[in-house]
């Protein structure tokens, strides 16, 4: 595929530029702090749930909503035009520059005018544009487009622009970041008294008022509204909410969610044809569908255009972190970029942006207005692959292998015995052996020259269970273990530690063998038929068992098994029963010893724990954002003794993404869990500890070759050990 | 949050984002205060309170260079604007103005430093609270320019660094004068 050629050299190109990833990853922490004290005091998730209702009834009501804008602007003086697409809105404004004779256009940041192009339009008409947001003006002045939607030139350095402003004011100018923000506001002040327009874009439409509101920092916004004789707007049609309140709402978490300050300079609030130079303003609004009204049509992706554009998503991508916004985006960029690129440009042009997303789930947790940004990513995904399939491997691997479950497992084993001349042992431990090199020379790049890949168990958990002696003399309860993958074939000892500590808290626990993977590997990679007879085989399984519970170790078979199994069934009503039922009985193995158990008070109660032992956590994406466990780990590691030290952004992405490391974009994967290993390693630390066996096979793996000394370790083997002990 | 909390909390919050807030006694204390400040042209728009408090003959008896005739004939880059509020927000340190008269918008857009006097009854506790005299604004259909004005002008668009004034005023000097007008309707 040339695209994805083309793509992938985009990816090598950016990070072997690691200046901008640096300077990506300074903002993303300091953003994270500014966030939560912008956020003091306030109930992030109360105030989003309200920006989702806000805007939700305006998806619902919108062409009544649109009506009442348009005739309550009209009364104030505005002329406005609804365009279908952005060529109508170009034309629209064409159109309007040439009756005004117009020579000028000073702007400011309309994202919408991006998306069309309105610039280029524009000089192909013969009227020159100038942007008079500072970063947006940088950006025109290179020839370019904004790679992040708040700061459009966070990709370029002051040097850069230094170039950049020396040339167009034939002056040699230092690189000093003051003497160059005088300069834009000399060389644009002269601009907003020469214009013949002005053209904003609109941060909201307000229906009951018929006006706009422009939340900005500069102040350009205010000139280009106020200098010019005519005023035009060019919004999209979705920035319209009901009233004043819900659009003081969205002032209340935009600027918050973006930059982290409380308010932005200027929140300026317009309707109509105000005074202008002793006559009365000529103002056009142009509202642009350009592909949302069938985004909002869309059941399973209407929900991003709740978006009130603040970027945040960007800022915690560790994807975006990495490459940038030029490479991970179109027009918009990172993840609710991808979503609009698909139905703004078409979904071949969101194709290989699909896949580049990791699925940490992070934008999902900062978004302010709730929307599921990797949910819909993943539906995108599938929609791909449903069009452009995914490839040889894992259509093979998915298809062929992974529904058939005695075919996968018994492949399992015979790769089990086939490794054999490539794995080592790990020398000193009781460690399972590694992958340290692979033949193929080829795949060594993407595959073992930066982490050692774990070996297949020699028998995996499925083998063993049975083998397992449970001593209960109370049964509490009894349990249906939901192995995954990762610890069945993998990491099976993390299985039988879990054995070792729920006995001990008077738990049995059974294992239904007609379970099989939880399909969400085959799900991410787009393939969602795989998906769902995964998930009927499982569902069979745990039904025919008789639990109270069922646990998992891994918060993606999880999250799989308690949210996605009731999607990928619901058109079926004998199964999606039987898959609400399991739903509800199925958790996170710690969350259910400390909440069900209440795990920490019975364990601290233990005789003989050892104490003091240092270790950190890494919190996985699943378990904090996909199951909202992230302090119940922690609490049983105390009450087993252990001390937590906590590392600098522990519930950042390990890299890892099941498929993505190995086969969409390891080099990418490669960067995201370096920034791991190095915040683990500044602990100081000796054992990592989490709750995940994907993010166990990524950081045993890369600390294998960058720092052998730290053992990464799951929550519940670190809590068998420690019971062991306990043990007469 | 009595009234004097919320003083406290304005000026505190305003004073976060880079305003100077300073409380004086009276108008003839303002016009010194500026006087002291400025030297250059100075833009002071026509407005209700304005007039009814002589803000301008105060401004040019304390030696400032009231600007007369046409704003848009002025400097593109006048000295310094001065003007009343409507009212505040305590929460963020923001001023709201409403700013439909085009002398108000070019007195607080152009200049290198905006003076704004507020009248410490004026400030309400959030933006929230604001929605009731924003609504009263919008009242009827007649074209509304309202401002909010949080801290001067501000940009971080090179290298994520903050820079105070890109294309607003420089500076923002807050005002407080007890018995201007706890009306909030007017400035």
């Amino acid at each position: 595929m040339a695209g994805d050629a083309t793509f992938k050299k985009s990816i090598d190109t950016a990070i072997k530029n690691p200046k901008l990833s640096e300077a990506l990853h300074l903002f993303g922490d300091a953003y994270l702090v500014a966030r939560q004290n912008a956020f003091h005091g306030l109930d992030f998730e109360e105030m989003r749930r309200e920006m989702a209702d806000i805007k939700d009834e305006v998806r619902i009501n919108r062409k009544e909503l649109l009506t009442e804008f348009i005739t309550n602007a009209e009364k104030a003086g505005s002329t406005v035009f609804v365009a279908q697409d952005v060529q109508e809105a170009n034309d629209y404004v064409i159109n309007i520059a040439r009756k005004n004779k117009a020579r000028l256009i000073v702007k400011s940041k309309s994202m919408v005018s991006e998306e069309a192009h309105l610039n280029r339009a524009l000089e192909a008409a013969g009227i020159r544009t100038a942007e008079t947001d500072l970063g947006e003006w940088i950006v025109q002045l290179a020839g370019q487009r904004p790679s992040h939607m708040v700061m459009p030139a966070i990709h370029m350095f002051k040097e850069d622009v230094a170039k950049l402003f020396s040339k167009q004011t034939g002056k040699e100018l230092s690189p000093e970041i003051k003497t160059l923000v005088n300069v834009a506001r000399e060389q644009l002040r002269k601009e907003y008294f020469d214009a013949d327009i002005g053209l904003t874009g609109a941060n909201f439409l307000v229906a009951e008022t018929g006006g706009i509101g422009l939340v900005t920092n500069e102040g350009n916004a205010r000139l280009c509204a106020t200098l010019p004789r005519v005023h035009i707007v060019f919004a999209g049609v979705h920035k319209l909410v009901r009233t004043i309140e819900d659009a003081i709402k969205i002032t209340r978490l935009l600027p918050r969610n973006a930059t982290g300050q409380l308010l932005t300079s200027y929140i300026t609030w317009i309707r109509g044809t105000v005074p202008t130079d002793g006559e009365k303003k000529e103002q056009h609004i142009i509202l642009i569908d350009g592909g949302r009204e069938k985004l909002y049509e869309s059941k399973a992706c209407r929900d991003a255009l709740r978006c009130i554009q603040c970027g945040a998503c960007a800022n915690v991508c560790p994807v975006y972190q990495t490459v940038g916004g030029h490479v991970f985006g179109s027009i918009y960029i990172s993840a609710i970029g991808i979503i609009l690129t698909a139905f703004y440009e078409g979904l071949d042009k969101a194709k290989e942006l699909t896949r580049a997303c990791i699925g940490c789930r992070s934008c999902s947790a900062v978004c302010p207005s709730g929307i599921d940004l990797e949910e819909i990513i993943l539906h995108l995904r599938n929609e791909v692959t449903g069009k452009y399939g995914m490839g040889v491997i894992k259509n093979v691997a998915f298809k062929a292998i992974m529904k058939n479950r005695s075919l996968f497992h018994s492949m399992v084993r015979a790769a089990s015995k086939l490794q054999k001349p490539i794995i080592s042992k790990v020398s000193g431990g009781d460690s399972p052996p590694i992958i340290r090199h692979l033949p193929l020379h080829f795949m060594a790049k993407d595959f073992t020259e930066w982490r050692d890949l774990p070996a297949v168990a020699e028998k995996s958990f499925r083998d063993i269970f049975d083998t397992i002696e449970q001593h209960v003399e109370n049964p509490q309860y009894t349990v249906g273990f939901f192995v995954g993958c990762g610890a069945d074939f993998v990491y099976p000892e993390v299985g039988v530690a879990l054995i070792r500590v729920l006995n001990r808290l008077q738990v049995k626990v059974v294992f239904p063998k007609g379970q099989n993977c939880c399909g969400i590997p085959a799900l991410y990679a787009g393939d969602s038929e795989t998906g769902i007879d995964l998930a009927k085989q499982s569902v069979r399984a745990f039904s025919d068992a008789e639990v109270d519970y069922v646990l998992s170790i891994c918060p993606t078979c999880t999250m799989g098994v308690k949210r996605d199994f009731i999607k990928r069934l619901s058109d079926d009503p004998d199964w999606s029963e039987k898959a609400q039922t399991l739903s509800e009985k199925t958790m996170d193995a710690s969350l259910f010893i400390e909440k069900i158990l209440n795990g920490s008070e019975k364990i601290s109660g233990l005789e003989n724990l050892i104490t003091g032992e240092n270790v950190t956590y890494h919190d996985s994406c699943h378990l904090k954002r996909g199951n909202n466990v992230w302090q119940e780990p922690r609490n049983l590691l105390q009450s087993a003794g252990f001390m937590v030290t906590e590392m600098k952004n522990s519930d950042r992405c390990c890299g890892f993404g099941g498929t993505y490391s190995f086969l969409s974009h390891p080099q990418i994967s490669k960067q995201i869990t370096t920034d791991k290993v190095i915040a683990i390693a500044e602990t100081g630390v000796k054992t990592v500890a989490m709750d995940c066996p994907g993010c166990m096979m990524m950081l045993k793996g890369a600390m294998g070759k960058a720092n052998g000394s730290i053992r990464c370790v799951h929550t519940i083997e670190l809590l068998a050990a420690a019971i062991v002990k306990t043990d007469k | 949050m009595s009234n004097q909390q919320q003083v406290e909390k304005f000026m505190e919050m305003a004073g976060k984002v880079g305003a100077e807030t300073v409380k004086l006694v009276d108008l003839q204390s303002v016009a010194g205060y500026i006087a002291s400040q400025v030297s250059g042209q100075t833009l002071v728009p026509s407005t209700f309170l304005a007039e009814k408090h002589g803000l301008a003959r105060l401004l040019s008896s304390s030696g400032v260079n009231v600007f007369k005739g046409d704003f848009r004939g002025a400097d593109h880059v006048p000295a310094a604007g001065v003007t009343f509020s409507n009212f505040a927000l305590a929460d963020t340190g923001t001023i709201v103005l409403e700013s439909t008269a085009e002398d108000i918008r070019l007195a607080t857009t152009l200049p290198e430093k905006h003076f704004i006097l507020v009248d410490p009854a004026t400030i309400l506790k959030d933006n929230l609270a604001a929605a009731a005299p924003m609504n009263v604004f919008h009242a009827g259909n007649d074209p509304v320019f309202v401002a909010y004005i949080t801290g001067p002008s501000r940009t971080a668009d090179i290298e994520r660094v903050l820079t105070i004034g890109c294309h607003g005023p420089r500076e923002l000097h807050i005002l407080l004068v007890d018995g201007i007008s706890d009306d909030m309707m007017e400035n």
